[in-house]
């Protein structure tokens, strides 16, 4: 077994390192794989005891049009085709395994034949189920939502990230000054304001003809007949509004943390000796207190990870993108349980890994934090 | 001098040979809708929403379709409204020409079997046809002509006047594609409506359902021929949907299509904007060109801008879709129909319209449109009156006693209300608060819970409330009110509980009715009884808001759903270049 001295300097830990780091990584993919079944496992069997199906949602017109029909023979109709309905979606089986019945009271064993065995099933064999709404594979359905909010949400969080260290750095660097005071303003503002008013605001000033109308004007390119550059001219000045809503929104909670944290590290004995060994104060910042300093703002940015699988609700039905977002908002309302379970299994368990990949992060900044052997 | 002329020549010829192509090219382009959300299925048998109905239209046809020129419905694929016999006291026939000329894509012809085959389908399990089955399962039976593949007699049950244009409002389906062998025909319509759940389809049915399945038309409309004038060019899930003109039509060959059959733009371009603050900016700028259902708040903002009044024109049309306040008559404080009248002085109408509506919509004295010929004009209209309402509590033997509450010897609690409306709805919770405030001057606590869509259905079954306020959607044609206050509809469409047996039996007559005369009289009747008796609480008409490019000419905005007719209109080139070529 190889052993190798960890570089931090105190305390000095032996471990043997690919054993037990990969075992212990094993173990943490593991628990998070298992959470995640976990949660999707309640969420699946809560939402089937919700008063209201998505038979409700299915058969709501068809019970608005009546015709001539008599009253009773239609309230037979609505009730046979809420029977069939539930029936074709397997939804008149057992929920779980096990069930308890009001009266006569007591449990029963259902065996395999029941919903939660079904989609545990089908989870296993790579399947996500039908949507309730239009009959199509939820894993397609995902897939397309994904194909917009990834890319939003990903270059967002990039930019984010290095404004906020930018900004971040030039709020530390002197104590005052007029500038600094009006970033920090502007950021304090920005964190007070919600997503939607701010999405909006942006909308109205930078869209409008009223206004500054800064992104053209154009129409929708065809997916199947465009051409990769007319797509991405045209989604090019689109995706700038969500994207700078999507920034400016998560900006603050990055900048003013990690501002704070920079302040404080200056404060410390080993800033201070170095600028008594007369490193200028920029230099400090950038190679000694901003990674300690970096250490807190991990939790933060790890944070954002499921809301990259997630999306941002506002923003893609403010700025009309057909994202995850939107899908798992519509899905909640109408009852589509497919799309809802499979929407909280893939966002609980990019959480998860989230969570895993700070604890890694940590570890790799301060050889204190990790765990003996 | 010389150089002037050459110039104006030049200038001339320019503008002569630019403008015709510029007038093409917009005759030719496509018309841009704003719809609020993806019609998310295109199943001709299950079109599970306003949009979907709309997309569903452009491709296949009915045998009556809305006829939005005259506010009723025309006849589409049929030649006329049938004719209608009754037989017995309890069954109708309804007789029915199709049009010789109407045809699928394929070029075959639109037959009596297509409609015979369109019904047993919606019988068949295991495919999303549950709410065609509740509304088309009057009808029993298809009787073919032998000798007129195109006649054809529906033998509805019961009796009513509703079953003429209920009888043909559904897309047609082809039968040779989806069942080229006629293994259907075997079975009659009352066979497969009788099948029961628990024994397994016929081995024809289980076929066919695996090759309707397999046809996903549901996602794929273009794997079923069509009878309609378009078909689907694109559909960009949650983002837009693209709709062809078909060159060749069926349509086109008729001497004179009636408004029904007329399909002008040539590309109809559906891009879904979920919200109403950007579908505004969307129009203003330009990124589409019709804006239906438009907000009260949006349409006033855009009439007040100059730019966008010269650009656009607006419309405005009473909807037959009612917002209503409903009493539980089973609670104990609610039995007494003078309470319910008393509550009802409490809403203010014509204030709500105002503030909710700009005071567009129409108000109404029962559960009909004022402009319907059936409509009792001698009622008064419903009016806030806070001083009548204590009066009529009086009346009902309520006492205000010291505690500031109202008391009733036979009522064991103080009255108070819950209040239950849809969560999502701006004009429901503008109801509620100002009923809120009203009763609470009168020392009524009323408290609101606004509830989530599904969940306020099953409180609204189950009797879990006092007073609801939700929206009724009408039609032109729909004067059927059993469904929503007969006995046998109790805990299903009727959640007021309400129902006696002799208003029971006035609706059982106002349904089968089909003398005009004596049903204005029944119909009369039963608005007086319905402001007597205050179940329910007409409050008024929502209105239809509309905006439209001014450069779109043939605008006809309906009070039919959705409002306007998309396959009417046409771009101002289009007109231009048609009457330059006659």
């Amino acid at each position: 077994m190889r052993l190798r001295r960890f570089r931090g300097k105190r305390p000095i830990a032996w471990l043997p390192v690919r054993t037990s780091r990969g075992r212990w990584l094993l173990v943490r993919l593991a628990r998070a794989a298992l959470a995640a079944w976990g949660i999707a496992s309640l969420v699946f069997v809560v939402s089937r005891l919700l008063p209201g199906g998505p038979e409700q949602f299915a058969l709501d017109g068809a019970g608005e049009k009546w015709g001539g029909a008599s009253a009773g023979h239609v309230a037979q109709m609505q009730q046979a085709a809420r029977q069939s309905f539930r029936h074709r979606l397997g939804l008149d089986e057992p929920i779980f395994y096990v069930t308890r019945s009001p009266a006569p009271a007591g449990w029963h064993w259902h065996g395999r034949h029941n919903q939660y065995h079904r989609w545990v099933v089908q989870l296993l064999h790579g399947g996500l189920g039908q949507s309730y709404r239009d009959g199509q594979p939820v894993g397609a359905a995902l897939g397309r939502a994904l194909a917009y909010t990834l890319p939003l949400t990903g270059s967002a969080a990039v930019l984010a990230t290095g404004l906020a260290l930018y900004l971040a750095l030039y709020l530390a660097g002197a104590p005052g000054g007029r500038g600094r005071a009006l970033v920090r303003t502007l950021l304090g503002g920005l964190q007070t304001m919600p997503l939607f008013l701010l999405a909006l605001l942006l909308l109205l000033l930078l869209a409008n003809p009223d206004g500054l109308n800064l992104v053209p004007a154009g129409q929708v390119p065809n997916a199947a007949t465009s051409s990769l550059s007319q797509v991405l001219s045209y989604w090019g000045p689109r995706s700038l509004l969500p994207l700078l809503s999507l920034v400016l929104a998560v900006l603050p909670s990055l900048a003013l943390p990690l501002a704070a944290a920079l302040h404080h590290e200056l404060g410390t004995d080993y800033a201070t000796t170095a600028r008594a060994k007369g490193l200028p104060i920029s230099r400090i910042l950038r190679r000694h207190a901003l990674p300690n300093a970096l250490i807190p703002l991990l939790t933060t940015l790890t944070e954002l990870l499921p809301s990259l699988v997630a999306g941002t609700v506002v923003v893609e039905v403010v700025f009309a993108l057909p994202g995850s977002g939107r899908l798992l908002a519509q899905a909640a309302a109408t009852h589509d349980y497919p799309v809802v379970v499979a929407g909280v299994l893939l966002t609980a368990l990019v959480r998860l890994l989230g969570l895993l990949l700070a604890d890694v992060l940590y570890f790799t900044l301060d050889p204190r934090l990790r765990p003996l052997a | 001098m010389r150089y002037y002329w050459l110039g104006s020549l030049l200038a001339f010829l320019t503008s002569a040979c630019s403008t015709p192509s510029a007038e093409q090219h917009q005759a030719s382009s496509p018309v841009h809708i704003r719809w609020a959300r993806d019609p998310e299925t295109l199943d001709p048998q299950t079109l599970s929403n306003q949009n979907a109905v709309d997309a569903s239209n452009l491709l296949q046809l009915a045998l009556l379709q809305n006829d939005f020129a005259t506010g009723g419905y025309g006849p589409a694929l049929v030649e006329a409204l049938p004719r209608v016999q009754l037989l017995g006291d309890s069954l109708t026939l309804l007789d029915y020409h199709l049009r010789p000329q109407a045809a699928w894509d394929s070029g075959q012809p639109v037959l009596a079997t297509d409609v015979d085959f369109t019904l047993k389908l919606m019988q068949c399990p295991n495919l999303p046809n549950e709410g065609a089955r509740v509304q088309f399962s009057f009808i029993r039976q298809v009787r073919l002509d032998p000798t007129d593949a195109r006649h054809f007699t529906f033998v509805c049950r019961g009796q009513a006047t509703e079953f003429i244009v209920s009888s043909g409002d559904y897309p047609i389906i082809s039968e040779a594609a989806l069942d080229p062998g006629h293994t259907l025909r075997k079975l009659s319509l009352a066979t497969l409506q009788d099948w029961p759940a628990t024994r397994a389809p016929a081995p024809a049915v289980a076929a066919l359902v695996r090759r309707y399945q397999q046809a996903d038309p549901a996602r794929h409309p273009e794997h079923l021929p069509g009878c309609g004038p378009y078909r689907l060019a694109a559909w960009d899930t949650d983002r837009q949907l693209i709709f062809q003109r078909k060159a060749h039509w069926w349509a086109d060959a008729l001497p004179a299509a009636p408004a029904v059959l007329q399909a002008r733009p040539q590309q109809l371009i559906f891009t879904i904007l979920p919200d109403d603050a950007t579908a505004a900016l969307a129009l203003r700028r330009h990124e589409v060109d019709v804006y239906p259902q438009v907000p009260a708040r949006i349409f006033r903002q855009l009439q007040a801008s100059p730019t966008a009044r010269q650009a656009f024109a607006f419309y405005t049309k009473s909807s037959y879709d009612l917002v209503t306040a409903g009493f539980n008559v089973r609670q104990p404080a609610l039995r007494h129909k003078l309470t319910r009248q008393a509550l009802s002085r409490l809403f203010d109408p014509a204030q709500l319209m105002v503030a909710t509506q700009l005071g567009q919509g129409s108000r109404t004295v029962g559960l009909l449109p004022p402009g319907s010929p059936f409509y009792n004009d001698s009622l008064p209209l419903p009016t806030y009156a806070p001083t009548q309402a204590a009066a009529l509590l009086r009346q009902a033997g309520w006492r205000r006693l010291a505690d500031g509450a109202w008391h009733h010897p036979a009522v064991a609690a103080p009255l108070a209300l819950v209040l239950r409306y849809r969560t999502d709805e701006l004009t429901f919770t503008a109801v509620a608060l100002q009923f809120q405030a009203a009763a609470a001057q009168l020392g009524i606590p009323v408290q609101l819970l606004p509830t989530e869509g599904s969940l306020l259905t099953s409180c609204l079954q189950s009797g879990d409330f006092d007073v609801y306020v939700r929206l009724i959607k009408g039609s032109s044609s729909g004067y059927n009110f059993a469904p929503i206050l007969h006995t046998d509809a109790i805990n299903h469409g009727n959640f007021t509980g309400f129902g006696r047996p002799d208003t029971d039996r006035l609706l059982e007559h106002i349904a089968t009715e089909g003398n005009p005369r004596r049903k204005r009289l029944l119909l009369r009747r039963f608005q007086g009884l319905l402001q007597d008796e205050m179940p329910i609480l007409p409050l008024f008409f929502v209105p239809y808001r509309l905006a439209v490019s001014r450069q779109l000419h043939h605008v006809i905005a309906s009070s039919l759903k959705p409002g306007y007719a998309a396959t009417a209109l046409s771009w101002q080139a289009a007109d231009s270049l048609a009457t330059r070529a006659h």
